[in-house]
């Protein structure tokens, strides 16, 4: 569940900076029409492969009940961060990024 | 209702939200609180030793200790310990005196190690919350019928306010604290929209669960009346064999578990019932542990001859509609969760709790506002107030005063179970007196304190009234114990921290008020 | 606090009372009808009527208090009652013949 844990994180927090409205408030300076697309297309394809994370390890069925939860809790704590720590919220998503690799490895 | 369609989704929202909102936050802090009902019930009775022992070997205890005080009987049950459930439980049913009855029932713990019989002191333990929140404490059909109407009243509440919320896309990551009812409002989205899979879930599935109750038409209609039929369909137990007079002794079954895994591919056994012990035509039905799989199969049993062991039957694969209800169930019962998802079960369950306590402090502090300056709150409102202060804070100290009512009374007391379950009503009824007699935000901010105060003082009774304090659990791996130590110290924080976040902002209002009044004087003056 | 007039009082309880009561009728003969045509085993389909008519229900109850007018609200208890109704009596008398 770890991988995909880390993944969904670092994807919704994706997901939250193509949001021009979040991006000004996080990391002060607009973006352009082209980053934005960027963005929200890499944090889609994070959660599609914490999707694939989930279900590889343990079957479909427990795989979607597991992805579910990871999603609605990464989800509330990328939420629950942004007005208290956003630098926490953002650099925790930096470092969910980098140790998924290592996740990969230990998982498979 | 002219209004328009979104208009009248929150209109009907925050009606049904209200209504059923008090009865709904008791159901949805019980349900959570169940996910953990076995380790509640561990905790309740700490003199229960968990002990991890294979199936093979307490299935032998159990026949042993059955064949020896049980000969007679007409079916035993056997429930095997698991990693959740450290308990090897016995029960036996005497023969009925006339058919078509019961026979009488007979239930023992025993220790899976030692075959002896364990006695913890008596309490429903864990138990209490989940039955309470499909029972709500009333006689049988009304409580699960009351909860399952607020099981459709939740549905439409959500739908309803998923329909109401415009931006619910453009506001997905949006939550502004530190800025009065906005803050709670964001909060409510929140909890609501980011775990909505799960509450979507939990409350189509409860309807789910008692759909035979409530919603019969099909069944009378396909079968005739003959609802029997349609239960023995979609529960295929095997007709147990004639009882065929001739004596014969029962093999012994710990091979068995090895044959049902067989036929399952895998998985584990969770109960056996062997029906006429003793008889040539004895039969054993292997039941699967509801723990092993996320799709809950009703009927999935193996069943053996008891003296010969020959195989009689295996139920067939499910359907896919049974399938589909089998995972409505499972799903909502979370049996299947490890401890990990198991956390997680229980941190969606309190997000849908908070969800509807948002809700309902954001209906009573909107109509609030119009009257803070006469000080005087219309007779509606006093009581929207008081319902919501009796229902949240009062229900969670009714809740720690369960557990401390378990450690308090003497473990000999005659009838302890039912003082235990008393002292939470009597407690909620209290709080309930309390609120009536106090203004709101003192009111709010004594009861969150005082549930502070019982649920952090939690470890420190445990410590005094038992030698399994946290320092002796946390040594000796009980996790169970020393989680649900911690869990309540933690709780304590928070109610704390939540008493003290009201008081302030009490403070601030009072302040708020007062300078009001020099301005208008100078006004005046001019 | 404003008094509400008693015409409005009384649209609300019809509204109520159409969604409530004739939302609980039309999801029993909605997981009736589903239940007599749909081509499963009998055991089947009485569980796959009874899942979905939770959804009817709320579709009516949505029905009742987003639309214009209380006697609406009726109508669309009403109609989808009779005709849930007739199509099961079809099944039923094509089932027993």
């Amino acid at each position: 569940m770890l991988l995909a844990l880390l993944l969904c994180y670092g994807g919704f927090t994706a997901l939250c900076l193509s949001m021009d409205r979040h991006h000004a408030e996080l990391l002060g300076r607009k973006q352009s029409a082209r980053r934005r697309q960027l963005i929200k297309l890499a944090g889609w394809l994070l959660l599609a492969s914490s999707l694939w994370a989930a279900v590889a390890s343990t079957g479909w069925g427990l795989g979607l009940v597991q992805w579910c939860a990871v999603l609605m809790l990464s989800a509330l704590l990328l939420v629950l961060l942004l007005p208290y720590r956003p630098r926490l919220a953002l650099s925790l998503a930096g470092v969910s990024l980098l140790v998924s690799p290592v996740a990969l490895f230990v998982q498979s | 209702m002219k209004e328009g369609f979104r208009q009248a989704m929150a209109w009907l929202h925050t009606w049904a939200g209200l209504i059923f909102g008090w009865l709904l936050f008791a159901i949805f802090l019980t349900g959570t609180l169940a996910y953990f009902k076995d380790e509640i019930s561990h905790w309740m009775q700490p003199e229960i030793p968990a002990r991890s022992v294979t199936s093979e070997a307490s299935l032998t205890v159990a026949q042993h200790y059955l064949q020896q005080h049980a000969a007679g009987a007409s079916r035993w049950l056997i429930d095997l310990p698991d990693a959740r459930e450290p308990g090897l439980s016995v029960r036996w049913q005497q023969t009925p005196t006339k058919r078509g009855e019961r026979g009488q029932f007979t239930e023992k713990l025993l220790d899976p190690q030692t075959g002896a019989e364990v006695q913890g002191r008596e309490t429903t333990g864990g138990e209490f919350f989940y039955r309470f929140h499909f029972q709500l404490q009333m006689p049988y059909p009304w409580g699960r019928w009351l909860s399952t109407i607020a099981a459709m009243v939740m549905f439409v509440a959500l739908i309803s306010g998923i329909i109401t919320h415009k931006k619910i896309f453009k506001d997905f990551f949006t939550f502004r604290p530190r800025k009065g009812q906005r803050s709670w409002l964001d909060g409510h989205n929140a909890v609501g929209v980011l775990v909505l899979p799960f509450h979507l879930m939990i409350t189509y599935s409860s309807l789910v669960i008692f759909m035979s109750m409530v919603m019969p038409a099909s069944i009378l209609a396909s079968y005739n009346g003959d609802v029997r039929a349609f239960f023995d369909d979609v529960f295929p137990q095997s007709a147990t064999p004639e009882l065929s007079g001739k004596p014969a002794t029962l093999a012994p079954m710990a091979p068995l578990l090895d044959r049902a895994r067989e036929q399952w591919s895998g998985g584990n056994v969770g109960r056996l019932t062997v029906n006429n012990p003793g008889d040539a035509n004895a039969s054993v039905v292997l039941v699967r542990d509801s723990a092993d799989r996320v799709v809950h199969d009703f009927g999935s049993a193996v069943t053996f001859n008891g003296v010969t062991g020959q195989l009689l039957g295996s139920t067939p694969a499910q359907s896919l509609p049974r399938a589909i209800a089998g995972s409505f169930y499972g799903l909502h019962m979370g049996r299947f969760a490890d401890p990990v998802l198991r956390w997680l079960y229980f941190i969606c369950g309190l997000a849908g709790t908070a969800m509807i306590g948002t809700g309902l402090v954001i209906w009573l502090g909107k109509r609030q506002l119009k009257h803070v300056k006469s000080g005087v709150m219309p007779f509606e409102l006093r009581l929207v107030e008081v319902l919501n202060i009796a229902s949240m804070s009062g229900l969670m100290i009714a809740v720690a005063a369960f557990f401390w009512a378990n450690r308090v009374l003497p473990v000999a007391m005659a009838g302890r179970a039912d003082w235990e379950v008393n002292s939470f009503f009597i407690v909620w009824g209290l709080s309930v007196l309390h609120a009536m007699f106090r203004r709101g935000r003192a009111a709010w901010v004594e009861q969150l304190a005082l549930a502070a105060l019982l649920f952090g003082a939690v470890p420190l009774l445990n410590a005094v009234t038992t030698p399994y304090h946290l320092g002796m659990t946390l040594a000796r791996g009980d996790w169970a114990m020393a989680g649900f130590d911690l869990t309540c110290l933690g709780s304590g924080v928070f109610f704390a921290w939540a008493a003290w976040k009201m008081q302030r902002a009490g403070q601030v209002e009072t302040v708020a008020r007062q300078r009001v009044q020099p301005i208008g004087l100078e006004q005046e003056a001019r | 606090m404003k008094v509400l007039p008693v015409s409005y009082r009384l649209t609300v309880t019809s509204r109520v009372l159409a969604a409530v009561l004739g939302g609980y009728v039309v999801a029993a003969l909605a997981s009736v009808s589903l239940s007599l045509w749909v081509p499963m085993a009998r055991a089947d389909a009485v569980v796959t009527g009874m899942m979905t008519s939770f959804l009817a229900y709320l579709g009516v109850v949505i029905w009742c208090f987003a639309c214009r007018t209380a006697w609406r609200a009726w109508l669309g208890v009403i109609v989808p009652s009779l005709v849930l109704a007739a199509l099961s009596g079809l099944a039923y008398w094509m089932g027993r013949s």
